[in-house]
């Protein structure tokens, strides 16, 4: 098929997953492969986590690669009531939005540059640019073109900076965590020697690095490690947004006028 | 080929296999668009409205230009640049997150889909009261029978959407849409007299007026859309405001939109416990 010059396929392609029609029925299944593996052969056999990484990276995980997944989804299985992401599907599910929309309002708010998805693949395009290069280096050619700022946090690079004009400790500790395990790769081994270069100027870890060095460390792309972080931290936007459903609309703050200051 | 191998009768799916059937319209490359059977380059683009052309596209009504206009009018009356309203905060967080415009915007919008505020879903719940209420009003019904139906709180008064503001009761709304109204010469219907009777017997008997919610779905359904028609077009009514502060948020340092204490959090939930 041809339409404004260019050449359309006449099917759509993919190589994660084939559906064998029924013998009396074209358009129902009967039985579904994921990469070649039977659906029901990975439902007997298989874990989630496992399956997870088939799914993104068309092989499944060795132990090793299966436990550091694993460890990074319940560091990031809660975000917290404080995250915007969460504080955005809190809102929506204590004015009584459409359940339906709550884990998408706090996905979308996952998806920013500022500890989100879009900080994540920017964290692992950065890893993949510099993790040829001495981090010390690297840090030091940062920290020469830093200006510290006097209004909020700064990001020297995607996945590392300060957490409320200090190091975001939650983070720091799990990276230290990761890095003990048989699965730490060189990414997670690069950014903790940045992040030990850049602590005297009160930055280290994000989370949004943590998962990025995970992801290049698993081989899993930018784009895809970006979606994964937002998958792994639904759990908890969910959870926290559907808490605030069975409370009246009272039940978060409402500021007053005093508290409402309109600038000119 | 035995009973057993008979082929299903999959007709139905075979005849919209590679094929869509639009009544819509559609985009003809190169020579025109139609839309719901308007030609947009001869008859809509540079002739009507651009909210005449989201009317017609939520419901298939190429409606007059006065009409068009009072939509308008209460779009812009429906979305406040304030981010203490839910939709609003969502995309104050959504620029405090640092998502792009588009993406806070439609999360906010999103969010107001909602059961208690915003104008879409509750328009829905607004149109079919009064209609219903108006059924029930001719067929002999009086204003305090018609409230009587309707659902109660557990004080024991009503719970019209339409006839309580969540967060305060006067609204200020009501009295520019009524000049508005009047202005472009509607007449008061069925629909909005009733409105005001069952409004004005909730204010003697239970200190609860008439909002905008209830006063626009009495005034659409007095020109003759229906609950489903008014949600489509309703459907983004707050998109702009939820746009106005997530720009706001968005050109201040991330986390400084309400920043929150962990102490900010009250936990009442289960005390430190071990793994066994």
């Amino acid at each position: 098929m041809t339409k404004n010059n260019n050449v359309y396929s006449n099917k759509s392609n993919t190589n994660i997953w084939h559906e064998e029609a029924s013998d009396n029925n074209p358009y129902a299944a009967k039985s579904c492969k994921l990469h070649g593996y039977d659906l029901f052969e990975l439902v007997n056999k298989c874990k989630f986590v496992d399956t997870l990484f088939l799914l993104f990276t068309s092989e499944l995980p060795t132990p090793e690669q299966s436990q550091l997944l694993e460890k990074l989804m319940i560091f990031l299985i809660n975000p917290g009531p404080r995250h915007a992401a969460t504080r955005a599907a809190m809102n929506a599910g204590v004015s009584k939005a459409d359940h339906a929309h709550i884990l998408p309002i706090g996905m979308i708010a996952m998806g920013g540059d500022h500890l989100g998805s879009s900080e994540v693949e920017k964290s692992i395009n950065f890893f993949n640019k510099n993790i040829d290069s001495d981090p010390e280096k690297i840090s030091k050619k940062l920290k020469e073109d830093y200006k510290p700022v006097t209004d909020g946090d700064c990001h020297i690079a995607p996945g590392f900076g300060s957490r409320y004009n200090s190091i975001d400790n939650v983070s720091m500790k799990m990276a230290r965590h990761l890095l003990q395990l048989p699965g730490a790769g060189s990414s997670l081994k690069w950014g903790s020697v940045f992040a030990n270069e850049i602590s005297h100027i009160g930055m280290s870890w994000l989370s949004t690095g943590v998962a990025a060095a995970v992801f290049n460390d698993l081989g899993i792309g930018a784009r895809e490690g970006a979606g994964l972080f937002q998958l792994m931290s639904a759990p908890g936007i969910l959870a926290h947004g559907l808490e605030q459903t069975h409370k009246p609309i009272t039940a978060m703050p409402m500021l007053q006028d005093e508290d409402y200051v309109i600038e000119k | 080929m035995s009973s057993k191998n008979k082929m299903t009768d999959v007709t139905y799916w075979d005849k919209y296999r590679g094929k869509i059937y639009s009544s819509a319209g559609g985009w003809f490359g190169g020579k025109d668009v139609y839309c719901h059977g308007h030609s947009m380059m001869k008859d809509l683009l540079g002739h009507v409205s651009y909210m005449q052309m989201i009317i017609l596209n939520a419901t298939g009504k190429l409606v007059d230009e006065n009409l068009s206009k009072w939509f308008e009018g209460n779009f812009i009356g429906m979305s406040y640049p304030d981010p203490r309203i839910w939709c609003n905060q969502v995309g104050a967080l959504c620029g405090s997150a640092r998502t792009s415009v588009t993406a806070a915007t439609v999360a906010g919008a999103l969010a107001a889909d909602s059961r208690a505020y915003g104008g879409s879903k509750t328009s829905l719940q607004g149109i079919q009261f009064i209609q219903s209420a108006l059924k029930e009003y001719k067929e002999g019904k009086s204003v305090e029978e018609v409230v009587s139906n309707c659902k109660k709180n557990r004080n024991n008064r009503p719970v019209i959407t339409g006839f309580a503001r969540p967060v305060e009761k006067n609204d200020e709304r009501l009295k520019p849409h009524e000049d508005m109204t009047s202005k472009l010469g509607f007449i008061v219907g069925e629909h909005l007299s009733l409105a005001y009777k069952i409004g004005n017997y909730l204010e003697e008997e239970y200190n609860l007026g008439i909002n905008i919610g209830g006063y626009t779905s009495a005034f659409l359904s007095d020109q003759g859309f229906t609950a489903d028609e008014i949600y489509q077009i309703k459907s983004m009514v707050v998109a702009s405001g939820v746009t106005a502060c997530y720009i706001d948020a968005k050109n201040k340092p991330s986390d400084s939109f309400l920043p929150l204490r962990c102490d900010d959090i009250d936990y009442n939930g289960h005390p430190p416990r071990k793994l066994s």
